[in-house]
């Protein structure tokens, strides 16, 4: 599915990743934990295409497709879906409007038919429900004025509906109460099947109470320098990161 | 009555001269290339104007009204229609001290060939908008065409107006006065749409009086003028008074516009809000001078001023000066300005979702500028400016 060989990226002539190395097959959850500022979100942005890093050398590949140098629509229009950490707000354009366009830009791109207002109202409702919103977050602007949780749900709301074939999800379970944790973990397993992807950027191992991952990978300073089974997590969480510095 | 007001704008204009970028107001505007135009004297009678004309819409043709207009307009009976050489009371014609001290106000009035006086009768409450429709035909190049109209409503009276420029042949340059005076208890909503390709100057002077519990709503859109430049000036001169102010400009190329606007809160419990939002491209500019000054004794009240520029272009240029004198000591007023770029996070956050970069753009350049339309109080007005808008944008990325 994804294929990232020695990827180095920076920001301002800051480098962030080292020589990151990954491969997650078809139908997988893949989890990667590390400390502050360890480059876990870099990677989320980089992988998006994000233009306000540098790649600096290596690739990424998904399903065969090198998209290193491809334009962000492009890649989400190749099936890649970044759950933001920090959803931005944008007023003046509704959720309705927003996601209809994403999707007709995906049905176009597919070369399938626009979805018609009927159609999408009757998608989008039940995932709307589903997450335990009221239909009426249709008609605000994209995030203005939403609450942490309400952010999180907009994103698997915009997950749920453009159903890519990789999920980079960007600590979507940071700020969440439980209630707010456990619906967007269950947006996500009700995304995840064998034909997708899904990697999870967390610093927690609550959200893996609910979202069984296949493979943990441990990042510091730029490189992914363990990885493992849920075992790993444990001993994260009772020993720090300390014992993985080399 | 209006040749003695002439003659005294006469001798204004040549005491002021054509204004230097040393006055405030024309700091950056420069008015050199205005002098070129010469006053029109063309005769306007034979000019139809059945094409634009329906029994909502008042004609002016070249800054006179058209008779033929007026014969079929709906509400004339309700409506005391005068000529300002008949008005008896020279202060109906007063406007405020400050247009006083503008050259281009007096040289716009010393050239009129003549103005309209329009009363509403009391209690006058119309469902459909009054169409003001400025047909500006134009045979010679380079004229200047001076018009000026009075507006009183009376009490009770709800009154919309609805003004519109169409110019036909040759650029020119358009002075527009304007007095609107507002008796108690009423609602006066001015709207006015600028969509002009033909290259022409505007230059306007609006001026509000308003008296006790009046709703005043002012929304207008520019869009392809070449020097669009309107002066706003409103005294809240009793209690209970609400004025909401809405502008959207767009502008691209070497386009130039100007909106300056004056509040003077000289009574208690008014309420004033300016929203005025520039959208430019290529070199064009923009000016947002805002001033609301609240007088001593004008207590409670309540006043917002709020500019904010998005610039398309690395040369495009927006001055804003938002601007608060207050002499009363219980009152709540707030202004804020920004000016900056598409934002960048937004873009991603868009693209992210397979939004390619054009369409991205344009849905963010929409949202900033539907911000004002959805505050704009006509429902035709607001379609019109959005459909207006949505061919700008097309035509500017695509």
């Amino acid at each position: 599915m994804i294929t990232i060989k020695n990827l180095k990226a920076s920001i301002e002539d800051k480098d962030i990743l080292k020589g990151i190395n990954l491969e997650i097959p078809k139908g997988e959850v893949h989890v990667i934990m590390g400390r502050n500022g360890s480059g876990k979100s870099t990677l989320a942005n980089v992988i998006a295409g994000n233009e306000k890093y540098e790649v600096d050398g290596g690739s990424i590949t998904m399903n065969g497709n090198d998209m290193t140098e491809m334009s962000i629509e492009n890649r989400a229009l190749q099936g890649l879906f970044l759950c933001f950490q920090y959803p931005v707000a944008i007023p003046g354009v509704s959720m309705a409007y927003f996601l209809r366009a994403a999707l007709n830009a995906k049905n176009k791109h597919d070369g399938k038919e626009e979805m018609d207002a009927v159609e999408f109202l009757t998608t989008a409702k039940k995932v709307l429900s589903n997450l335990g919103l009221d239909d009426s977050f249709l008609k605000r602007s994209i995030n203005d004025g939403f609450s942490g949780g309400e952010k999180k749900k907009s994103e698997i709301l915009q997950l749920l509906m453009l159903n890519p074939q990789l999920a980079v999800l960007d600590e979507t379970d940071s700020g969440l109460d439980v209630d707010a944790l456990r619906t967007v973990a269950k947006g996500v397993n009700e995304f995840k099947n064998d034909n997708n992807t899904v990697l999870i950027i967390t610093h927690y191992q609550r959200l893996l109470e609910y979202i069984k991952p296949d493979v943990i990978h441990i990042m510091i300073d730029g490189k992914i320098v363990k990885s493992g089974d849920m075992t790993l997590v444990h001993e994260v969480e009772k020993n720090g990161y300390s014992w993985l510095v080399k | 009555m209006l040749k003695k007001i002439q003659k005294h704008s006469r001798s204004r204009f040549e005491e002021l001269g054509y204004p230097s970028k040393k006055l405030e107001n024309w700091k950056f505007s420069s008015s050199k290339h205005l002098k070129k135009y010469s006053s029109n004297n063309s005769n306007n009678k034979d000019i139809s104007v059945e094409q634009y004309s329906d029994e909502y819409t008042l004609c002016f043709i070249n800054g006179e009204i058209s008779l033929e207009s007026l014969n079929k307009f709906i509400y004339k009976d309700d409506m005391i229609i005068l000529d300002i050489d008949e008005l008896k009371d020279e202060s109906i014609c007063s406007t405020s001290s400050n247009f006083d001290k503008e050259a281009f106000f007096h040289l716009g009035l010393s050239t009129i060939k003549s103005g309209k006086y329009f009363e509403f009768k009391e209690g006058c409450k119309f469902d459909t908008p009054i169409q003001i429709l400025n047909v500006y035909n134009k045979n010679t190049e380079e004229l200047r065409i001076s018009s000026f109209n009075i507006f009183k409503l009376n009490q009770g009276n709800n009154i919309s107006i609805i003004e519109q420029d169409i110019n036909e042949g040759s650029g020119s340059f358009n002075l527009s006065l304007n007095k609107f005076i507002c008796a108690d208890n009423t609602i006066l909503n001015h709207s006015m749409m600028y969509d002009d390709s033909t290259e022409s100057n505007y230059l306007g002077y609006n001026y509000y009086e308003l008296e006790r519990n009046v709703l005043l709503n002012i929304d207008s859109m520019n869009i392809n003028s070449t020097f669009n430049k309107n002066f706003i000036e409103i005294d809240l001169n009793r209690e209970g008074s609400e004025v909401k102010i809405n502008i959207l400009n767009l502008a691209r190329n070497e386009q130039h516009l100007d909106n300056n606007i004056l509040v003077n809160h000289n009574a208690e419990h008014c309420i004033s809000v300016q929203n005025v939002r520039n959208i430019l491209n290529d070199q064009a500019t923009c000016v947002f001078n805002g001033k609301v000054v609240v007088a001593d004794g004008a207590q409670k009240t309540d006043s917002n001023q709020s500019n904010k520029n998005l610039l398309l272009s690395q040369n495009a240029t927006a001055h804003s000066n938002p601007q608060l004198e207050i002499y009363a000591d219980d009152v709540a007023c707030g202004h804020g300005s920004t000016t900056g770029a598409l934002d960048q996070d937004s873009i991603f956050y868009l693209r992210a979702r397979g939004i390619k970069e054009t369409d991205a753009n344009n849905i963010l350049v929409k949202a900033f500028a539907k911000e004002i339309l959805q505050e704009f109080i006509n429902d035709n007005i607001r379609n019109l400016s959005e459909n207006n808008l949505d061919h700008w944008i097309n035509g500017q990325y695509n």
